[in-house]
């Protein structure tokens, strides 16, 4: 509970913060936004964490994607279990490049539910980052402008 | 339950064939009720969101079905053994839209007919090992006039004559193509440089003004979504305006068919359908099935009696089975340049050099196209060639480097249909309105695949010569084929031991239910099948219009 608090602060602290969440809790959310922001990183673009994605999966997690809530409230204990015993650290206080050798480690693991929880973790990502700025994600048509398609895909308002 | 006065007919499904045969019973005075399980759909309501379009569905289907009140089972692998639950959102339940103009709402409208040998595969290469494959009991010249019918009814732009492999047409089309895009002009010379023969793709777009409605604005948004300016031709803006405005058609939405009520004599009496919770029933002279190559066999096997245990038009165990689809498959090129420009909608260059005459005893094979628009969430899933991470830095600068400077070009690979490929009903699970919903099971035949090689290459040597720094090919799987082409599960025959349906889709054993969806198709060609469902649409309407004429 503590720990929850703690980390909701931290994000509702952080530029990230766009609006209450709707189903995960502060710190499921770090945790997500963390991994999104493994899975497209900012550069001189901003990156999935910019993009607000975990807002996106936050939001559909309450909607269309209802069926894998129960697979990110396993799964997200889980992970952090694992990284715990991996690097004796929770997966956020990891550097950058830390997280990013943990994840491949994940991915090609032996444990499958894990792997497979990562694999659509990074589905998910794709679309929130990718996907209609409508749907939570995408803040700012932050992609849209990366590839310079905001003229062809400017028709979102409809 | 209510009991609806008698009618003529009813058609089932307002999709690619049931508005096409409800328009043409209609225009011939009879009196029809058209049911349609979804909505009348506008672009205002669906826009242009790619999640939710007919591409991706990953936040559900904006033409439905909805994954609320729909759900399937299909075998876990291709060996069978267990099932499991799918919705329709996801891949595996092989949605085909539901909405008023069905899937032709937000199809991609390639416009093709089906070539001479598509009808004659069996005499034209042979029996195959672990196929179904057959000739069709009518022939191309038979569907020709409708083929012309359906081109000028619904509206198709595009050349005549400019593909020596169509085969003999009696009218041009009724529009111009559509200009090519900077990707086709590409491809256009390298095509000729190679010895292909390439041409603009047919397309049910409009490409001037039509029937009263606008040419196509090129916006990027087309496959997969309704169209801002109806310049898309589906059913829901042509054929069945014109149905309601005979006055002798009925248009009920949201009406989910139960059951085909038959009488002890095996003929149909009524339809059986939920409007809003409310079991009503429709009396009736003869039943039109258009559901689709996978539901129209599901209520056919819940239309099941006494005189039909096995279900409507199942004697002999072959209804549900050679489900069917295409083996997709292609290649994707990288250049240096741009490549994009972003006109919709995009894929608008073919060649047909690869759909018969393959070497090897290689039998079909499929049209080679460019690609629709890929939106960014498709490519940054779809488009990755091998050694690129599916996440990370890299991922980000590949999609970001390449996104307009991707070329795809995709083969539909026609399947040779497998007996074991099927629909049945699923044991234990119903819809929201407790009907038994359907279990889906089997595989691709492995020559498919061989095909699919085959093409991709082709594909990707035309990708080469187009000036394609890099180059890899895609082949189809080996799982159950269905999706969006979904076809053959109601085959049509001269034999009723060996097929489900006569000439005119008529079911063989019973004188007045017909099935005109891609369900009779006995192979489903190297094409995107609308048209050919539209043809026979037309074809089975004709007969129909004399037979019940006759009976008046």
């Amino acid at each position: 509970m503590e720990m929850d608090r703690r980390a909701f602060l931290l994000l509702a602290a952080s530029p990230l913060y766009a609006g209450p969440l709707v189903l995960l809790s502060a710190g499921e959310a770090k945790l997500v936004d963390a991994l999104t922001n493994q899975i497209i990183p900012a550069d001189d673009a901003p990156g999935a964490s910019e993009a607000g994605v975990v807002f996106y999966i936050d939001k559909q997690l309450a909607g269309p994607l209802k069926r894998f809530r129960p697979t990110y409230a396993r799964c997200i204990p889980l992970l952090q279990a694992a990284c715990r015993n991996t690097s004796g650290r929770e997966f956020q206080n990891l550097s950058f490049d830390e997280q990013a050798d943990f994840l491949r480690q994940i991915e090609h693991g032996p444990d499958r539910e894990l792997s497979s929880f990562f694999s659509l973790v990074i589905e998910h990502t794709m679309q929130g980052f990718y996907g209609s700025p409508e749907h939570g994600g995408n803040r700012d048509e932050a992609s849209w402008k990366m590839l310079d398609i905001v003229d062809v895909m400017g028709g979102h308002q409809h | 339950m209510s009991i609806l006065p008698s009618v003529d007919v009813v058609v089932i499904g307002a999709g690619a064939a049931g508005g096409i045969v409800a328009e043409q019973l209609s225009l011939a005075g009879l009196h029809v009720v058209l049911l349609e399980r979804g909505r009348r759909q506008s672009f205002g309501e669906t826009g242009h969101d790619e999640l939710r379009s007919q591409r991706t569905t990953v936040l559900g289907n904006a033409f439905g079905p909805d994954d609320e009140r729909y759900v399937r089972e299909v075998a876990a692998s291709t060996s069978g053994g267990q099932f499991r639950r799918v919705l329709p959102s996801e891949g595996e339940y092989n949605n085909i839209a539901a909405c008023v103009g069905g899937g032709t709402m937000s199809y991609g409208a390639m416009a093709w007919r089906y070539m001479e040998s598509d009808f004659r595969m069996r005499s034209t290469y042979g029996a195959l090992p672990g196929s179904t494959l057959e000739d069709w009991p009518i022939a191309y010249q038979d569907l020709e006039p409708y083929y012309t019918k359906a081109e000028w009814e619904i509206g198709v732009s595009g050349q005549a004559g400019a593909n020596p492999f169509e085969p003999a047409r009696s009218k041009p089309y009724p529009m111009p193509p559509l200009p090519y895009n900077h990707e086709a002009t590409l491809l256009d010379a390298a095509a000729r440089r190679l010895g292909f023969h390439p041409f603009p793709i047919p397309m049910a777009i409009n490409s001037v003004p039509y029937q009263g409605r606008a040419a196509c604005i090129q916006c990027p948004h087309c496959v997969g979504f309704a169209c801002e300016v109806d310049a898309k031709n589906s059913t829901a803006v042509t054929v069945i305006p014109r149905a309601l405005g005979t006055k002798h058609c009925q248009l009920r939405t949201a009406a989910i068919a139960k059951r085909i009520v038959t009488n002890d004599r095996g003929n149909a009496v009524a339809v059986e359908y939920f409007q809003d919770r409310q079991l009503f029933v429709q009396k009736c002279r003869a039943v039109v099935v258009s559901c689709s190559a996978t539901e129209s066999p599901r209520l056919l096997f819940n239309s099941a009696t006494k005189l039909f245990p096995q279900g409507l038009g199942n004697r002999n165990d072959w209804m549900g089975r050679n489900l069917q689809g295409h083996a997709y498959c292609g290649a994707t090129g990288l250049f240096e340049q741009e490549v994009f420009d972003g006109l919709g909608p995009a894929a608008r260059i073919s060649c047909c050099d690869f759909n018969h005459g393959l070497p090897d005893g290689l039998k079909g094979g499929g049209l080679m196209a460019n690609e629709f628009i890929r939106l960014p969430y498709l490519f940054s899933r779809n488009d990755l060639p091998p050694g690129i991470p599916r996440w990370g830095k890299a991922h980000k600068e590949f999609v970001r480097k390449y996104y307009k400077r991707a070329i795809g070009v995709k083969s539909a690979i026609q399947e040779m249909p497998v007996f074991e490929s099927r629909v049945q009903l699923a044991p234990d699970l119903t819809d929201a309105w407790g009907i038994p919903t359907l279990r889906l099971s089997g595989h691709r035949h492995p020559h498919d695949i061989e095909v699919g090689r085959f093409v991709a290459a082709k594909c990707e040597m035309w990708l080469k010569e187009a000036g394609a720094v890099k180059t890899w090919t895609s082949l189809p799987g080996s799982g159950l084929s269905g999706g969006q082409h979904q076809a053959g599960t109601c085959r049509m025959g001269n034999d009723p031991k060996t097929s489900v349906v006569d000439r005119y889709c008529r079911i063989h054993d019973i004188d007045n239910v017909y099935v005109v969806d891609g369900s009779v198709h006995v192979n489903n060609g190297g094409f995107n099948p609308s048209l050919t469902i539209q043809a026979i649409a037309y074809w089975a309407a004709a007969k129909m219009v004399r037979d019940l004429k006759k009976a008046i």
